[in-house]
């Protein structure tokens, strides 16, 4: 166990200068010219004073760099981020807009990894079959498509030919709601989404587990297993599925970054209201404290998870909990 | 298609050291497996059998060769950095294999396990079991592999090439134990190995393997003194040894390729003596008398050297 | 992005690459069905993507159908326009071809940006450890790990605001290029790790061999081969980011890529569904193409033995 904390310890310090790093690199990108209101201005023409005001205020214009990025990232940690151009404060925002994409991004997640996962061993374990043909060449068309693309076909067929369920949104903003009532209302503006993301999520980790499982079925301890008696049950879904999942994990981390990052285009084309839409929003309209603020907060969010997803890796495979 | 083994035939007797000798690539792993029934994918037994105690267990459907498995034939491969799965701990691993075997509770089984560290000789086993795999040193690993094997306490052990991953003073360390362990528990001992230096010391009997046929079979005496086949004489040439001052005679030409493998006797393109009826037919496995059997269709002509 | 690179599984390494290895390696690639089915669906957008640069009479982001009064029309109507128009006047078919040579260019320009990039700093950290090599590494973990596509959307967002418009995808090659060269140092680096402390190279420096004589007999043909695998994989996750890029706005919007057709499909998808389903399906079947090629050579330069 004591290896255990002391691989978190080090997992949670490598992560501040990770953090600082980036909040340096997204400060200095949003402030390269010097001056914020001038990229506003490039892109609205009139900021109102108020907002002029704000925008200086925020970023401390008239000191030195350095300065400003001190002052900023105080702000930031005691909760203030600013006020956006065009829906009031930040902080008062970002909490709906994270748990909004969340809502989204966690359950297709367990959801592929749910039906990845067995998937893969199926298939792993019939190589060369034509079930295992017919899996990979859909992986494969899997991981080539835009998830937005299949988001866009889906509200074609489902939304817009068969009325089955709404084009988007979360929630339906008036009565009559989607399949009577209000939670109904929100599963409706769920499905098709959560599907969409689901699949194409899927793709990947079956074809991450399959390769994982045929490496690990081909490892000397599954014929040693074998050998000494175990049933075959054993053997693959102790002992081969343990050590092929194992560094599914840290996939898992990694992708976790490119998912979140990939909600900007999923969550337009449903105009669902979570991160990575606003962020779209307010990148186009130069709202630059919602730039900010969402680029710090999805960092935080996969720094937290690669240490959550790191701690489960060290409590599958010893071997990690070394230094 | 390659077909590993091809027509390999012989018998082992109750309690007696048989040693399985070739070259990498002559089908010496692929018998053991298919004895066991696990030849890994896509490879598969196209026919033949196998006698055990009096049943063919090429015959026997899964469920009940999974009977056989660790609790009448034990196996012990070659590698110990990887015969033992990384995430789990020793106690575990082994403690499961027991309880695969029997009906005992947590708690008697982790005596089992006690009792099986001890009997390969490890050194504080109750805290061995709670570590893992590769907190050990290789030959510790290879015990541990050994106890695993032993844990059903079979009647038949084959050990693939049990001590070629590990340093020579280790490999000394091994093969005593599997000799003790093989008088005190009177057990089958079926040696797969490429040295013939360990077949001179633990084995009573030789089969001799080249490119998936037997070439020899014979007591380790007389494989050793008077050996019949040419190719059991150039691996005895070939292995080097300090107290003579004789020339390393390494065989010459590549081990075949078995998909196209030669024709007639598959070792006559390496062969000193050959003719143009090794080329053309494929000599039988022959009994010559003593229990002794040699496919060369020369063996009555010629003179190979033994070990000197 | 789609997904991070996938790495190559580990190969053995038996003897140093010669002439001959490379032709084994095509022979057993030309045997490979699906690696060369890939092939053939990137020669066919690279043939598109020519065609549209030198010889089609349309040119790009043409909206000539707003005064030829063939706006909104269906596929497979009009074969003139065989897969429809947008009702405000672009051909469908016509900007495919032209998205080919954008895509294309944005996929195969950030991969050889990232190359370049990552042999150099994989080189280094890999040939002289050290804090270089400690730093580097810690470069290409933090990026690893950040959520790029926001950081690429930001900086294009930055870039083309203050940069003159009309740099066009240039723009989005270099952003792509700097952005994407940690998984090829990470190879890079691993493989001249692990290549260093082979035997033969040990044995080469005992016989004498200079240290650039090893690196270009032995290191660098091993290098190569996963370089090349995950270079095909790269194109096509960075084609998909550009459609992405495009498809959100963020991107240069004359220039011609299929990810601008998609967002223009969403704009029309309740009266022109075909605005969204045909760039779409090039774009799957280009990404398909890439992946598909990258695992045929991977198959054929590092072969799991089959028995």
């Amino acid at each position: 166990m004591a290896g255990l904390l002391s691989y978190l310890l080090r997992r949670i310090l490598f992560a501040i200068p990770v953090f600082l790093t980036v909040s340096i690199i997204t400060f200095l990108a949003t402030n390269a010219s010097g001056d914020p209101v001038a990229i506003v201005r490039l892109s609205i023409r009139n900021p109102t004073a108020v907002q002029i005001a704000a925008l200086n205020a925020y970023f401390h214009v008239g000191e030195p760099i350095y300065t400003r990025y001190f002052l900023w990232l105080s702000d930031f940690l005691h909760g203030n981020l600013g006020v956006s151009l065009y829906t009031g404060t930040v902080a008062s925002k970002i909490f709906p807009w994270t748990l909004t994409t969340l809502e989204l991004q966690v359950p297709a997640l367990l959801l592929a990894l749910a039906i990845g996962i067995p998937l893969g061993v199926f298939s792993a374990k019939r190589q060369y079959s034509k079930s295992d043909v017919a899996v990979t060449t859909t992986a494969i068309f899997g991981i080539s498509m835009p998830t937005f693309w299949l988001g866009i076909m889906a509200i074609i067929i489902f939304s817009l030919n068969l009325h089955w369920l709404p084009s988007f949104g979360a929630e339906s903003a008036y009565p009559p709601y989607w399949w009577g009532s209000v939670p109904l209302d929100q599963l409706a503006h769920i499905i098709l989404p959560l599907s969409v993301l689901t699949l194409v999520s899927l793709a990947t980790y079956v074809r991450l587990i399959r390769a994982n499982m045929l490496d690990a079925l081909r490892q000397d301890f599954v014929l040693g297993a074998r050998a000494s008696g175990l049933s075959e049950f054993t053997v693959t879904y102790k002992h081969a599925l343990k050590n092929a999942v194992t560094p599914v994990v840290t996939i898992v981390g990694l992708t976790f970054g490119s998912l979140l990052a990939g909600a900007p285009a999923l969550e337009t084309t449903f105009s669902w209201p979570g991160l990575g839409y606003e962020f779209v929003v307010a990148a186009l309209g130069t709202d630059l404290p919602v730039v900010l603020a969402i680029t710090m907060i999805i960092t935080i969010m996969v720094l937290v998870a690669n240490i959550g997803l790191d701690l489960v890796y060290a409590l599958l495979d010893p071997r990690v909990r070394i230094s | 298609m390659v077909r590993a083994v091809d027509g390999v035939n012989f018998t082992v007797d109750k309690g007696e050291p048989l040693g399985l000798v070739g070259e990498s690539g002559s089908g010496k792993t692929v018998s053991a497996l298919s004895v066991l029934g696990i030849v890994p994918r896509p490879g598969k037994v196209v026919g033949g059998k196998v006698i055990f105690d009096g049943e063919d267990l090429l015959a026997k459907p899964e469920k009940e060769m999974r009977k056989y498995r660790g609790k009448r034939i034990g196996y012990v491969s070659q590698d110990p950095n990887s015969s033992l799965d990384p995430l789990f701990t020793i106690g575990s691993q082994l403690s499961e294999v027991v309880q695969a075997h029997e009906k005992v509770t947590k708690e008697r089984a982790s005596e089992k396990v006690l009792e099986l560290l001890q009997r390969v000789r490890i050194s504080e086993p109750e805290a061995r079991m709670k570590a893992y795999p590769h907190e050990l040193s290789g030959g510790m690993r290879q015990r541990i592999a050994i106890a695993r094997a032993l844990a059903g306490e079979p009647d038949l052990l084959i050990a693939d090439e049990p001590t070629t991953n590990l340093d020579v003073t280790i490999q000394a360390q091994v093969l005593d134990l599997l000799k003790d362990l093989q008088r005190e528990l009177g057990m089958t001992l079926i040696l797969i190995t490429h040295d013939m230096g360990i077949v001179a010391e633990m084995t009573k009997k030789v089969v001799v393997l080249y490119a998936g046929r037997v070439a020899e079979i014979a007591s380790t005496r007389e494989t050793f003194a008077t050996p019949k086949h040419p190719y059991t004489s150039a691996l005895l040439k070939a292995v080097p040894r300090v107290d003579r001052r004789k020339e390393l005679v390494p065989i010459g030409g590549n081990i075949p390729n078995l998909i196209t493998p030669p024709s007639g006797c598959r070792f006559h393109p390496r062969c000193k003596f050959v003719q143009e009826i090794c080329v053309a037919k494929e000599p039988p496995l022959e009994a010559i008398g003593g229990g002794r059997e040699v496919s060369c269709h020369r063996w009555k002509e010629i003179t190979v050297e033994g070990a000197s | 992005m789609q997904e991070e690179v996938q790495l190559p599984s580990q190969h053995e390494v038996h003897s140093p690459r010669g002439a001959g290895q490379w032709a084994v390696a095509w022979r057993r690639f030309k045997r490979n069905r699906s690696g060369l089915a890939g092939l053939a669906m990137i020669c066919f957008f690279a043939l598109l993507a020519a065609y549209g640069l030198f010889l089609d009479p349309v040119p790009a982001r043409s909206f000539a159908c707003l005064y030829q009064g063939c706006t909104n029309l269906p596929p497979f109507t009009d074969w003139a326009h065989p897969l429809g128009t947008e009702p405000a006047g672009i051909d469908v078919w016509q900007e495919i071809i032209h998205g080919s040579a954008g895509d294309l260019y944005v996929g195969v320009g950030a991969t050889a940006i990232s190359i370049a990039i990552g042999v150099v700093v994989g080189a280094v950290a890999g040939y002289r450890a050290g804090v270089v090599g400690a730093l580097l590494l810690g470069v290409t973990q933090i990026f690893f790990v950040l959520p790029v596509l926001i950081f690429i959307l930001l900086f294009a967002r930055i870039a083309i605001l203050l940069v003159a418009q009309g740099l066009g995808l240039s723009l989005i090659v270099v952003i792509l290029g700097i952005f994407g060269w940690t998984s090829i140092a990470f190879i890079v680096r691993g493989e001249i790790f692990r290549i260093k402390e082979l035997e033969y190279i040990q044995a080469s420096r005992a016989l004498g061999a200079s240290a650039n004589r090893i690196l270009f007999r032995h290191i660098v043909p091993n290098v190569l081969s996963p370089i090349i695998v995950v270079s095909s994989l790269l194109v096509a996750a960075n084609i998909l980011t550009e459609v992405v890029i495009s498809f959100l706005g963020f991107s240069d919007p004359s220039a011609s890529t299929w990810g601008l057709l998609l967002e223009e499909g969403l704009q029309y998808v309740r009266s022109s569904w075909w605005v969204s389903f045909f760039p779409g399906l090039a774009v799957v079947f280009c990404v398909l193409g890439f992946n598909l090629l990258g695992d045929g050579l991977s198959d054929a330069l590092n072969p799991r033995l089959r028995e």
